[in-house]
C-alpha cells in the first residue's frame, strides 16, 4: 500500500539529505542516519540468456559492507590522518548523487517503509571526463520518533561492464 | 619442466603501456599464440550451459556440448557474421542466427539454413563445411577452460610448466574442489592491459606503500592478531618469487611465525586435514601460514589466495581466491574480469566471511584494488606522450637475492625474498620473444 503524500514528501527529504552527506563526503552526519545493523549490498549485474530472469546475480555481490566495515573501513580510510595515503581516494573522485522516481510503500511492520528509487551517481576523476552508473535502489526505511533511519540498501545495477573512475561507490 | 636461461630484461620502453602500434602487434603476436584462460567448468556444469568471454579482442562462445565437451566457438555467423549469443550466459542445444536464421548445434556443425532450396538449390550448399569457426586447441588444467588459436602451440600442461605444481598447492587442495560463485564482475580500466598482470604475477615491493591505508585498519595479519593465532611471532614476513618459465611466475608471502606442523588459518579447521592428504609436504609449505600468494599465467591472467585479518570485525580473519582475467580493448584501455572460486561445500558462514575478505579488500570495489589501479592508470597516462614513450621502465629489483636451495623442493627458478621484480622480467623476457620487437631496451 503507497505512503501518503506526506510521508512520501518526508522520505523524500530524508534521501536528499542522506545524498548530501555523501556527496559532501560528511560521512559522520551519513552515520546517523542508519541502523546499526545496515547492510549495503550490490548484486553482480549480467545479462542472462532470459529475458524474464533479472539482470543481476543473486549467487554474487559486488559490494557487501555493514555499518561496521563502513564506519571502521570504508570511511575510516578518508579521515585526515589517513587520507593522504588512500590514494584512490587523494585526490578524491567527485561524486554526485541524482536520485529520482522516488515510491513509498508501507509494509506489515508500522516501523518500516519499502522505499524504491532510481538513482544517476556521477562519478569525476581527476581532469578525466565524468562517467555515469544508473541503477535501482530498494531501502529498508525505518521511521524513529524524530524522523527516518536507513536500515538497508539494496542497489541493482544497469551497466553490466562497469566503466566508472573507481568502484568503491555508494550508490 | 621448462628451462630458465636468463633472469630476464631489466629495462623496458613506456611505450609498452600506451602505445597503439605495440598494442596491435601484442593481439597479433601476442595474444593469437598463446593459451588464453576463458572460464572455469563450473561456470558450465551442464550440456547447453554456455558463457560469453573473449580471446584477444574476439568474442567467443565457451559452451558444454550435449556430449559433455568444452568446446569454443568464434561467436559469430558463418553466414555473414552476426554475433550468435548477445546474452553473457545461458543454456542452449543450439545457436540460430538472427539474420538469416542459420541454426548452428552446441557442437558447432551447421545444423539448419533457411530456404536452403529457394536460395542455394538442392545441394548448393555443404553443411559440413560451414562449422562455426573454433580454436586450434581447446583444453582444462584444475577445472580452468583455456583455448589458443596457434595449431603448433605446445599442450596447456606443457605451456604451463612449473606454475602448474603451485596451481595444484591453490586449487587442487579441496576435496570437493572449488567452483566460481556466481557470475564475474566486469569493468573497464583506464590502464594498458599489461598492468595489473604485472603487478599480480609478484610484485611485493609494493605493498607497504600503495597499501598503507588497509595495513593501518588492521586487513594485513599484524603481530597483535598472530600472537593471538600462534606463540612465536617473528618480526618480518618472509617469501620467495619464482620464475616458472614461459612468463609464468608466482610469489607467496608467509606470515612472520615460528610453528609447528600446518597451519592453514583463514580456512575452517575441519577442512585442514583434506590438505594435508592432498599436497605433498612440499605443496603445503606454500600453504600452510600463508599471509598472500599470487601470480600470473602468460599472457593475461592472474590468481590471488589471500590471507585477511578482521575483515568483517575483530579477531575474524579469512581467506579467499580469486582470478582476474584482463581483455585488451585499446593500448589504455581493458575489460576486466573477476572471479570469486570457493571449495564446493564449505561451511556457508565461512563462505560468507571469505566472500567479504575478497569485496573488501581486493574485489572490484575493495580498498586494496582500487589503490593499485590508481597506480595502473596513472602509467598508461604517463606512458603516451611523445617524449616518456621513449624512456624505459626499470626493473633491478631483486637482481641479488638469493637462489633457494633445490632441496627445498620448489619447481622453477627461485629466490628468497618477495619484494622482488624477478616476477616482471620473467613476463617481460617472453613478452619480448613473442614481440620480437626492439621494444626492450636491455
Amino acid at each position: 500500500m503507497w505512503a501518503s503524500p506526506e510521508e512520501h514528501a518526508a522520505v523524500s527529504a530524508f534521501l536528499a539529505h542522506e545524498a548530501e552527506a555523501i556527496d559532501s563526503r560528511d560521512y559522520a552526519t551519513w552515520l546517523s542516519l542508519v541502523d546499526d545493523d545496515f547492510t549495503y549490498q550490490v548484486p553482480v549485474p549480467r545479462t542472462p540468456d532470459n529475458p524474464f530472469t533479472p539482470h543481476y546475480d543473486l549467487r554474487s555481490m559486488l559490494i557487501d559492507e555493514s555499518k561496521w566495515s563502513l564506519e571502521s573501513q570504508w570511511f575510516r580510510r578518508l579521515d585526515r590522518d589517513l587520507y593522504e595515503l588512500s590514494w584512490a581516494e587523494n585526490p578524491p573522485v567527485r561524486f554526485r548523487h541524482f536520485v529520482s522516481n522516488v515510491r513509498v510503500r508501507r509494509t506489515e511492520n508500522p516501523k518500516l517503509l519499502d522505499v524504491r528509487s532510481n538513482v544517476m551517481l556521477i562519478g569525476t576523476r581527476q581532469s578525466d571526463a565524468p562517467k555515469f552508473l544508473t541503477g535501482e535502489r530498494s531501502d529498508v526505511i525505518s521511521i524513529i520518533d524524530n524522523g527516518y533511519r536507513l536500515a538497508r540498501r539494496w542497489v541493482v545495477l544497469d551497466q553490466v561492464v562497469i566503466d566508472f573512475p573507481q568502484l568503491r561507490i555508494m550508490l | 619442466m621448462s628451462e630458465v636461461e636468463s633472469d630476464g630484461p631489466v629495462s623496458v620502453l613506456r611505450r609498452t603501456w600506451g602505445d597503439e602500434e605495440v598494442f596491435v602487434r601484442e593481439l597479433d603476436r601476442v595474444f593469437k599464440h598463446s593459451w588464453q584462460f576463458l572460464a572455469h567448468d563450473s561456470e558450465i556444469p551442464d550440456p547447453g550451459d554456455y558463457v560469453q568471454r573473449r580471446m584477444g579482442r574476439d568474442r567467443v562462445i565457451v559452451v558444454r556440448s550435449e556430449d559433455g565437451v568444452i568446446r569454443v566457438f568464434l561467436n559469430t555467423c558463418r553466414h555473414r557474421g552476426v554475433p550468435l549469443c548477445r546474452a553473457d550466459e545461458g543454456n542452449s542445444s543450439h545457436f540460430r542466427c538472427s539474420y538469416h536464421g542459420w541454426t548452428f548445434a552446441n557442437t558447432g556443425v551447421l545444423r539448419g539454413v533457411t530456404y536452403q532450396p529457394d536460395v542455394y538449390g538442392r545441394d548448393g550448399i555443404d553443411k559440413s563445411e560451414l562449422g562455426l569457426f573454433e580454436p586450434a586447441h581447446v583444453d582444462t588444467f584444475l577445472g580452468m577452460v583455456f583455448a589458443t588459436w596457434d595449431q603448433d602451440a605446445v599442450p596447456l600442461r606443457e605451456y604451463l610448466g612449473d606454475l602448474a605444481w603451485y596451481l595444484e598447492a591453490l586449487m587442487g587442495k579441496f576435496d570437493d574442489g572449488l567452483e566460481v560463485v556466481g557470475t564475474p564482475v566486469r569493468n573497464i580500466v583506464k590502464a594498458n592491459w599489461k598492468t595489473e598482470g604485472e603487478n599480480l604475477s609478484g610484485d611485493g615491493y609494493h605493498t607497504m606503500v600503495t597499501h598503507a591505508t588497509a595495513v593501518e585498519l588492521g586487513l594485513f595479519a599484524t603481530p597483535k592478531d598472530l600472537e593471538k593465532l600462534t606463540e612465536v611471532v617473528t618480526p618480518r614476513f618472509t617469501g620467495r618469487t619464482v620464475d616458472c618459465g614461459n612468463g609464468h611466475t608466482i610469489r607467496v608471502q608467509r606470515l612472520p611465525v615460528e610453528i609447528e606442523g600446518n597451519q592453514y588459518w583463514g580456512y575452517p579447521e575441519e577442512m585442514w586435514e583434506q590438505f594435508d592428504r592432498n599436497l605433498s609436504p612440499e605443496q603445503q609449505q606454500v600453504m600452510s601460514a600463508l599471509s598472500v600468494c599470487h601470480g600470473s599465467v602468460f599472457p593475461n591472467m592472474s590468481f590471488i589466495e589471500n590471507f585477511k585479518t578482521n575483515v568483517d570485525g575483530p579477531g575474524l580473519h579469512a581467506r579467499y581466491f580469486r582470478i582476474t582475467v584482463r581483455y585488451p580493448i585499446s593500448a589504455t584501455h581493458c575489460e576486466q574480469l573477476w572471479f570469486l572460486l570457493q571449495p564446493r561445500n564449505a561451511d556457508p558462514q565461512w563462505r560468507r566471511l571469505s566472500a567479504q575478505a575478497y569485496l573488501r579488500t581486493n574485489g572490484p570495489s575493495g580498498m586494496f584494488e582500487i589503490d593499485d589501479t590508481e597506480n595502473f592508470v596513472g602509467i598508461s597516462e604517463a606512458s603516451v606522450g611523445e617524449v616518456a614513450r621513449d624512456k624505459s621502465i626499470t626493473y633491478l629489483g631483486g637482481l641479488k637475492n638469493p637462489k633457494t636451495p633445490s632441496d627445498v623442493g620448489w619447481p622453477g627458478d627461485v629466490v628468497d625474498g618477495d619484494k622482488t621484480e624477478k616476477t616482471l622480467r620473467a613476463f617481460h623476457r617472453q613478452w619480448a620473444v613473442m614481440m620480437d620487437d626492439d621494444v626492450v631496451v636491455s
